[in-house]
């Protein structure tokens, strides 16, 4: 007799499952300013106000002075040292190891340290380059954008073959100035189609390869799921012929400079900010279709508590409607009460501790009817 | 021939830890130990049954009672446990009546002073109306206390626990003797702590800043039967 029943060592069972979750970030959030966080933390000094820029850039899903705002990756990218935009940059190498570049550059060192960065969390080594695989071909992975999902969206794993991104490979085709407009209406797109053929592991956990889903041979990125990084191969994601032109900032006594040339010039020599507000603008239309959409894994471990209720047990309630003012149970007819028999309708279970403490609680949809004719085996979930 | 209807017999819950629960979780230490479960019917109104009868009120509280979400305060999380007993035959339960001293019994109220009357000695005591004698099952052995660890406290215990809303709760072991029902009997000596003027500032009255209201819960373990109170501190008494 009791208001608590103790479990057996079989009533309780451990389970994992798994949830998914499908993530949309729309063109809007990542070429919207206002969806799009900087912090210019790159100060440069010398002619004019100089240049300030930040190192990546955070998308949210609304505007990030919202406090409901939630952000989804950060956004940025990096040169291999072994880069042709390094090498065709006219550097030296100091005593100390550091790289000095010709004026016509600016960030190179950022934008190397930033690669470098990636490849010491993704592939356990600084100076090792990200290498994509097709077949019995190797390529090398040089000039990278980087986006870096948060957890908040990836949860415990990004679920392989379900991550795809849509973007304009090219700027505005037609006109000057091209450099803030949004680009030509051939869009391609970007998966991780096959992978779940490719099971591939680096020191960042499991890899996809992300492949041009118009030509799955042609891969395009890397995507670390356990991580929840992709890294787009800049040279083979985007056209590298588009004529750019438009301003940039740089060191002169305005604070900006004329640009005019290609994609690989426009990387070399403008700052983060100016690549990243021109890669989120132009390449992701303003619209509210979806341009990178994945599905995330949760891993739920549960216990299960099995609550077994027999016939003659909790049959009876502390409910003070239970009793009217006689003490007498209002379940049960006057007159009755050698053929009824009390019953309860049950509409929670509390999970105690030995002292007496209620550590969780679960409640029915709707009141259960318990009397002495059923037993009862409620299944309690508890999720971690 | 006929099959039985099995579905309810299947029934999967969510559980949602409590605040305590996830106190004790965070504390790493094993105190985080689930051993038993209870059943509670806060939501339902039984006196549905005796307006409609037992077959349309069974189905009215069914089809009829919302039930509310689980809440995360475990003191509020389930009130009205609902009761194991061998004898089927039951006809009444026995409840918990309060006496002692400043106790204002219609209205469920003990004073209690802040500076000379700080102590109130109560007695809480099993009692059922017409019937000789309390099944020996209902008899409590031991009753839980809970009350604001703020306010007030339990002379000569210590509280088992204190949860982040600063409910205490006690398990008191039942007196050495019974009353004439065979019923348990409970003494304890509530006690204000030392309440300063600011508490009394904030938590006071809004028509009475030098009163402040607290509520004390008791139920017994065996019985199930809960009785609340309020408890007036009186700033100037």
């Amino acid at each position: 007799m009791a208001t608590f029943k103790e479990f057996a060592a079989s009533d309780i069972k451990t389970a994992k499952s798994f949830l998914n979750q499908l993530v949309d970030v729309i063109n809007e959030d990542i070429s919207g300013s206002n969806t799009r966080k900087q912090y210019q933390v790159f100060v440069t000094g010398g002619i004019g106000p100089g240049v300030t820029s930040s190192l990546f850039q955070t998308v949210f899903d609304q505007d990030f002075t919202l406090q409901t705002a939630n952000p989804i990756f950060d956004v940025t990218f990096g040169f291999s040292s072994a880069s042709v935009l390094v090498a065709n940059s006219g550097f030296t190498i100091d005593s100390n190891g550091k790289y000095i570049f010709s004026s016509q550059s600016l960030m190179m060192r950022e934008k190397m340290d930033l690669y470098r960065l990636h490849a010491q969390a993704l592939l356990g080594d600084a100076s090792e380059e990200f290498n994509l695989t097709s077949g019995s071909t190797t390529s090398t992975i040089r000039e990278a954008l980087f986006l870096d999902f948060k957890r908040l969206f990836t949860r415990d794993q990004i679920k392989r073959e379900t991550f795809a991104i849509k973007l304009n490979p090219s700027a505005a085709l037609t006109g000057s100035y091209n450099l803030n407009r949004v680009g030509a209406a051939t869009t391609k797109i970007y998966s991780d189609i096959g992978s779940s053929e490719n099971k591939d592991f680096s020191f960042g956990g499991q890899v996809s390869t992300i492949v041009d889903s118009a030509n799955t041979a042609l891969p395009v990125g890397l995507l670390f799921i356990d991580k929840g990084i992709a890294v787009l191969d800049i040279s083979r994601s985007f056209d590298q012929t588009t004529f750019l032109s438009g301003t940039i900032r740089g060191m002169h006594s305005t604070g900006f400079v004329g640009f005019s040339g290609s994609l690989a010039k426009f990387l070399v020599s403008a700052s983060v900010d100016d690549v990243l507000d021109h890669i989120c603008s132009t390449r992701f239309s303003g619209s509210a279709a979806t341009a990178i959409t994945f599905q995330n894994i949760t891993n739920i471990n549960s216990t299960i508590y099995f609550c077994n209720l027999a016939a003659d047990e909790f049959n009876y309630s502390s409910n003070p409607t239970f009793v009217d003012a006689d003490s007498r149970i209002v379940v049960i007819d006057e007159g009755q009460e050698e053929t009824q028999k009390s019953f309860v309708f049950l509409t929670s279970i509390g999970l105690y501790d030995a002292n007496d403490n209620l550590l969780a609680v679960a409640k029915t949809s709707r009141p259960i009817l318990k009397d002495d004719e059923r037993n009862l085996t409620l299944k309690t979930r508890l999720d971690f | 021939m006929g099959f039985l209807q099995n579905d309810t017999n299947n029934i999967i819950l969510d559980a949602v830890l409590t605040d305590t629960g996830r106190q004790f979780l965070s504390r790493n230490d094993g105190s985080f130990s689930v051993v038993k479960f209870g059943t509670g019917d806060d939501e339902v109104d039984y006196g549905i049954i005796t307006k409609y009868g037992r077959t349309v009120g069974k189905e009215k509280i069914e089809k009829n009672t919302p039930v509310f979400e689980a809440l995360t305060n475990g003191s509020y999380a389930q009130k009205y446990r609902c009761i194991s007993v061998s004898n089927p035959n039951l006809i009444r339960l026995p409840s918990l009546e309060l006496t002692g001293e400043g106790i204002d019994s219609t209205a469920r109220i003990v004073s209690i002073g802040n500076t000379t009357t700080k102590r109130r000695q109560i007695n809480v005591s099993q009692t059922i109306n017409n019937e000789q004698t309390i099944d020996v099952e209902l008899r409590d052995q031991a009753f839980i206390v809970e009350l604001s660890n703020l306010f007030l406290q339990v002379l000569g215990s210590a509280p088992d626990n204190i949860d982040s809303q600063q409910r205490a709760t006690y398990i008191l072991t039942r007196d050495a003797g019974e009353n004439s029902l065979g019923g348990s009997r409970l003494t304890l000596t509530l006690a204000t702590k030392a309440i300063t003027e600011s508490q009394f500032q904030v938590y006071g009255a809004q028509y009475n800043k030098n009163l402040i209201s607290t509520f004390v819960k008791v139920a017994g373990i065996q019985s199930g039967a809960v009785y609340e109170f309020e408890v007036q501190i009186n700033k100037t008494s």
